[in-house]
């Protein structure tokens, strides 16, 4: 390759997201003098959720529980709609003619945003959390079987032949050769994705799908803001402490 | 007398695409209690062998059979059968994450039964095997260390304490001190065969350093291109012999290691 064929190679990328920048600045039309007017906006807005409204406590609450209960749920169908699609998309234990097709339909699952896959399965079971437990079940398990096939895949085999001729048989060589190679990666997965589902489908209920969103896109619409601060505030929190459980959990697993 | 350990009857291999045969023309016959060494340049065919006699080799021709069972070159033998052949791999194969003791009672699971084993409940007899392979190997201390956490020596005790565990007839050693120093690899060797020997079990290894396996073997099969070049008493395999087998291969390769 020549000097400046070579040059150009390695300058094409900066040149396109240099391109991308430009072109999506100069062609939004966002009138920056808007924001100059917002921060008294923000202020008034602000002011009117303050004092939060803590009456609705109970109701917030019911409605955060509710989304923990279809994030449970819903991770443990992902989790058991994974443990057969996970294998079947592993090159290392599935035959090809299995693999592709599953790494498709896989690949489709976790390309559908959760939101969009909620909005589908509300217009077809209709409302409340069942739609919002299929959802994530749907949605998680596209992610979750990929993790999966990759822990499978990451697997030595050479313990597992050292096995066979020992004389073990298949289910002796999964649980005492391929087990205990894939189950930290796995743990650690579900658990990620557990917190996944948990943060996303906090905004399930603004579809309809159940859970606390309903709550905070009831007080907007109805411009009750000291409540939907109250359910803001309560988010927050529930997202602070899953996080920091799941990094505890984590550090125990590794 | 008893049925030979090995018996192979014109035994030949060829790689799928390969232009010249794995193995070809093997005749060879090892009796129990024998403590051979395979040497020969890597890609002689030692490794090959020694996995079709562990019944891991599929596509073969020729009559082979083990303890006096055969073996066939379209499926694995049953588990029994496996049970009784033991293998220690070059890279040990072994379970990185469980410890030296779980590993060591995975050699057991052939004679264990199918529902207790996948549940984790070793038998009286079998937590016996496995504390007197650890003890025989000089690991009964590390039992409960995981094998992360051991050296490459220890390791390959491990590897060795599982397959006596499995109370094998039969040894197969597929390099199995190829990755220790000089000083290790000797100990290592030494121990395997006195190992073997004291429970009357037909030992075949392999190694390319042979004077090291020589040193060890009573018997030495040499093989260069497939086929048998030398098979005899091992100290009859002289330094002009081995020259033999391996062709143009450095005079220095071959000298007395240590």
């Amino acid at each position: 390759m020549t000097g400046r064929a070579g040059a150009l190679a390695s300058w094409w990328p900066g040149l396109l997201v240099a391109a991308l920048v430009l072109w999506s600045a100069a062609t939004l039309e966002a009138d920056l003098s808007r924001v100059a007017a917002a921060g008294p906006r923000l202020g008034a807005f602000i002011a009117r959720m303050a004092p939060p409204d803590l009456s609705v406590w109970p109701e917030v609450l019911d409605g955060l529980l509710e989304t923990l209960r279809i994030a449970v749920v819903g991770t443990l169908g992902a989790i058991l709609l994974s443990a057969i699609l996970g294998p079947a998309a592993a090159a290392t234990v599935s035959p090809g003619w299995i693999v592709r097709p599953a790494r498709v339909l896989l690949a489709l699952l976790r390309a559908v945003p959760l939101i969009i896959v909620a909005m589908l399965m509300v217009s077809a079971v209709g409302l409340g959390p069942l739609p919002g437990i299929l959802a994530v079940l749907i949605h998680g398990t596209g992610m979750l079987a990929k993790y999966y096939a990759e822990a499978i895949d990451d697997v030595d085999p050479a313990a597992a032949a050292a096995l066979e001729s020992a004389g073990a048989g298949l289910l002796q060589r999964l649980r005492f050769a391929v087990w205990p190679q894939m189950a930290p990666a796995a743990l650690r997965d579900t658990i990620f994705r557990f917190e996944l589902n948990l943060r996303e489908s906090l905004i399930l209920g603004v579809v309809g799908a159940g859970g606390i969103g309903l709550h905070i896109q009831t007080y907007v619409r109805s411009f009750q803001f000291e409540k939907a601060a109250t359910a803001t505030l309560a988010v927050v929190a529930a997202v602070l402490l899953i996080e920091a459980l799941n990094g505890a959990l984590r550090r125990r697993v590794a | 007398m008893s049925a030979p350990a090995v018996a192979l009857d014109g035994v030949g291999f060829r790689r799928p695409g390969a232009a010249a045969p794995a193995l070809e023309a093997i005749y060879l016959s090892i009796a129990a209690g024998e403590v051979v060494a395979l040497v020969g340049p890597s890609g002689a065919g030692k490794s090959t062998l020694l996995t079709l006699l562990d019944g891991r080799l599929r596509g073969w021709t020729g009559c082979a059979t083990t303890l006096g069972r055969a073996l066939y070159p379209d499926r694995p033998p049953p588990r029994a059968a496996r049970a009784e052949t033991g293998f220690v791999f070059q890279s040990f194969a072994l379970v990185e994450r469980a410890t030296a003791r779980r590993n060591v009672l995975n050699g057991r699971l052939g004679r264990m039964p199918l529902l207790p084993s996948l549940m984790g409940r070793a038998r009286p007899e079998d937590d016996a095997a496995a504390s007197a392979a650890l003890r025989e190997v000089g690991l009964l201390d590390a039992a409960v260390t995981r094998v992360d956490r051991l050296s490459g020596g220890q390791r390959q005790r491990v590897a060795l304490a599982r397959c006596l565990a499995q109370e094998p007839r039969l040894i197969l050693a597929d390099e199995p001190v190829a990755s220790l120093d000089p000083r290790r690899a000797r100990e290592a060797l030494r121990l395997l065969a006195d190992l073997a020997i004291s429970r009357g079990a037909t030992l075949i290894f392999s190694s390319h350093q042979p004077a090291l396996a020589l040193e060890v073997a009573t018997r030495a099969v040499a093989l260069r291109e497939g086929r048998i070049a030398f098979d005899g008493p091992a100290k009859e395999l002289t330094e002009t012999a081995l020259e033999d087998v391996y062709g143009a291969a450095p005079r220095a390769s071959l000298r007395l290691a240590g």
